[in-house]
């Protein structure tokens, strides 16, 4: 092989292996398989109650059905456009449901009841129901999804995998697992041991309701004043707010934050470390830590509470007002009885409600 | 001539371990987002400034797209800053103030100082309330953007907000999708990185928030800077305030579509964020202020990453020289080992943080124009050099700098 050769046969070689690596990249130039801008959510806002209104909608086609199976008190199977199988009690009773559960409880048709229904326990309904009275679920059901146009209740130790909205009022009983978001018009109860992620409603009441403590909520003089707009005091170490002390403004420290029993805060609170608010104090504003976040015994908080790793809700704590929802976020959320949050409770790992021991 | 070498290399191995830091943060550590649950609450009345220069091609769709967002309609208002534009803008605008009565404030512009911040400056006058979100008018919002940018202000550390910026003219040609890529490195990753440690997200001046409170105590907009948003988180983090960064807040926006304007654009910044850095870098390394020790280290970093490019070709140059005089730099043997792993892993960090971003965005097939990133790279490192030289001429010529506006490429309003 003569010289010349020699080292075109390298270059064109070394050229292959420089080529090699671009070659899958020229293809997607010129097939575009992945040139579509990132999916950015332009129509809704993450509303929890997106779910729940896309289901709605989805069964609309049944309407006439419904309307049909109320007037005669009749039965109806079929399909939705998406192939999946429907069944339309008229008047819902435990006989009518036996047509589509299954001995060992297993239930994997979309049911639309067209009145009250009580479920019987130990049911697995695997695919969404929709109620236009009451819902009463026995114990130790699992759902999919449940949107009730009145009450919805569960019974105990029954547990939901994606969702459920409730027109009007929504209880679980002892030791239910919410997996997916809980929403209500009116109000949301669970009792002791409901282990929860994602609740809305106007009002939130996690426990026994006979647990009232003596709140820190006098008649709060509203300024008008949103208290993003208050002054900031930054303090870079640890801070502590005297028992009864009076403070207005938003303070902000780097260290830990205390403050003390009976406390009024007219502002907001942010610590980078623990903070903690002992029994009944008051803040009008948002209450947030980078860290973990205890509120004890009959606090108040008005505005927003975010806590970055852990919050402890004690007995009797207000949060929010019906008349300024609040959102409570956090990872873990652990809430004694008689808690009552008005607006969201968000608990994005874990959220339960413990014994008030 | 060694030396000099030994430092540049020393800067970049610290950007390089920088990159993985931040890439492997995002993969598998602690994720912050403490702010986008907050969905229920008491919200604070608004004011959104739309910034505008002859922008007849996108403005009718912001607009639209703010008159269909998420918020209480009676604490939201916009103002559109028209900005002496000489195309149909004022027309536009004026006909959605007639359209939406009383939720649209106008702000025509017709005289004073160029550039986005002395517009926004001029604004401030209609401004009344504590919160104010700023996009530019090729920004399209989605419904639930407003309220997700508002939400950190209910910590009151909480100075400025940024969301993501998400390039919605992806396909057009290959730079927009190689700008895809960029992008989504920069905020999937980097600024995500940042908020998750704590460190310092940067203020984009766009599909971003401020406080009216921190901005007083800062001083205002600077009408001097190229960047208003780099001056802005500086100075925000000097007086004690954060930025706080929100990566599911995404907001699509439209990329340059043809080289000459990408490089006016990328020089722009190049020159404002050196500007800042010669501004800033030395009080806020050494001085006495609010920022953490880390927030110093990393808004220095932060500063310095458009003088590694002009510096990382003064090392090529240096690295020739070095070879020429027949020196062998750390005994040879070492200098070959360094030299091998950091070929086998530095080059690798900026590749590795940007398809660590399109995986955690769930794309796969645009991972396959990474080799192509070489010529964006390419073109950067000469663009912010060539910056970076204007911006010293123009120091000892003393010229002022010059306001130059991106061209927008959307055939439809």
């Amino acid at each position: 092989m003569n010289a010349y050769l020699s080292v075109s046969v390298l270059i064109a070689f070394n050229g292959l292996l420089l080529t090699i690596p671009v070659i899958p990249a020229i293809v997607e130039l010129y097939r575009k398989s992945d040139a579509q801008p990132l999916l950015v959510i332009q129509k809704h806002g993450g509303e929890i109650r997106h779910f729940s209104e896309g289901f709605r909608k989805y069964i609309d086609e049944l309407k006439p059905t419904l309307k049909e199976c109320r007037r005669s008190g009749a039965t109806a199977r079929g399909r939705l456009k998406d192939n999946a199988e429907y069944f339309v009690m008229g008047k819902p009773s435990a006989t009518s449901l036996r047509e589509v559960r299954k001995h060992d409880g297993d239930c994997s048709t979309v049911i639309v009841a067209g009145g009250d229904f009580e479920t019987p326990g130990i049911s697995n309904f695997s695919k969404e129901i929709y109620v236009q009275g009451n819902f009463q679920g026995g114990n130790f059901n699992h759902y999919r999804a449940i949107l009730g146009e009145k009450d919805v209740e569960l019974g105990a130790y029954s547990s939901v995998a994606r969702w459920i909205h409730a027109v009007g009022v929504f209880s679980a009983s002892y030791h239910c697992a919410l997996s997916g978001r809980v929403s209500s018009d009116s109000a949301i109860k669970l009792k002791r041991k409901c282990t929860f992620l994602r609740l809305n409603a106007p009002r939130i009441q996690l426990g026994a309701s006979s647990i009232e403590l003596p709140q820190n909520d006098p008649a709060v003089p509203d300024s008008g004043k949103s208290s993003v707009a208050l002054k900031r005091y930054l303090y870079d170490q640890d801070f502590e707010v005297q028992a009864g002390q009076i403070f207005h403004g938003n303070i902000v420290t780097r260290g830990k934050l205390r403050v003390h029993q009976g406390a009024r805060i007219f502002g907001s609170l942010k610590s980078n470390k623990q903070m903690v608010l002992e029994k009944g104090v008051l803040v009008t504003g948002s209450v947030i830590s980078a860290s973990q976040l205890y509120i004890g015994p009959g606090c108040c908080i008005h505005g927003p509470i975010i806590a970055e790793h852990a919050l402890h809700i004690d007995i009797g704590v207000r949060l929010g007002t019906p008349a300024k929802l609040a959102t409570v976020s956090s990872p873990k959320i652990l809430a004694k009885e008689g808690v009552v949050v008005f607006g969201s409770l968000w608990a994005r790992e874990y959220g339960e409600v413990a014994d008030k021991a | 001539m060694i030396y000099g070498l030994y430092i540049i290399v020393g800067l970049i191995c610290i950007y390089t371990f920088r990159h993985y830091w931040f890439t492997l943060n995002r993969l598998f550590g602690f994720q912050r987002h403490p702010y986008i649950d907050i969905d229920t609450a008491d919200w604070p009345p608004v004011t959104i400034l739309v910034a505008a220069h002859n922008e007849e091609k996108v403005i009718s769709n912001a607009l639209d797209a703010l008159m269909a967002v998420n918020y209480p309609h009676e604490k939201m208002l916009v103002i559109p800053v028209n900005d002496r534009s000489k195309d149909r803008t004022r027309e536009i605008i004026d006909d959605f103030v007639e359209k939406f009565p009383g939720r649209i404030r106008p702000f025509h512009r017709v005289s004073g100082k160029a550039g986005k911040a002395a517009a926004l400056k001029d604004a401030m006058e209609l401004v009344e309330t504590e919160v104010i979100l700023i996009f530019d008018a090729d920004y399209i919002p989605g419904a639930g953007l407003v309220k997700q940018l508002v939400a950190p202000f209910f910590d009151p550390e909480v100075g400025g907000v940024m969301g993501r910026v998400v390039p919605m003219n992806v396909g057009a040609n290959l730079l927009t999708r190689l700008l895809d890529l960029e992008r989504s490195g920069g905020y999937q990753v980097d600024q995500q990185a940042r908020m998750n440690l704590r460190l310092v997200p940067q203020h984009g001046g766009t599909v971003a928030g401020v406080r009216m409170s921190a901005l007083h105590e800062i001083g205002g907009w600077n009408d001097t800077s190229l960047t208003e948003d780099t001056d802005l988180t500086y100075r925000l983090l000097l007086h004690g305030w954060k930025t706080a960064y929100q990566n599911r807040s995404e907001c699509y926006e439209e990329v340059p579509e043809t080289w000459p304007v990408r490089i006016k654009q990328i020089m722009r910044w190049a020159k404002g964020h050196n500007q800042a850095m010669l501004t800033y870098s030395f009080h806020l390394l050494f001085g006495r202020h609010r920022a953490t020790l880390r927030e110093r280290i990393d808004g220095t970093l932060l500063l310095g990453v458009y003088v590694m490019a002009p510096l990382t070709l003064l090392g090529w140059l240096l690295a020739l020289g070095v070879f020429y005089q027949g020196v062998v730099p750390l005994h040879g043997i070492v200098a070959l080992l360094a030299f091998t792993s950091y070929a086998a892993v530095g080059n690798l960090a900026a590749f590795f943080e940007i398809a660590a971003a399109a995986r955690l965005d769930g794309t796969f097939g645009r991972i396959c124009l990474l080799p192509f990133l070489i010529l964006g790279f390419a073109v950067s490192t000469f663009s912010v050099t060539r910056a970076a030289i204007s911006l010293v001429t123009d120091a000892i010529t003393g010229a002022e700098f010059h306001w130059d506006k991106t061209e927008r490429f959307r055939t439809t309003t």
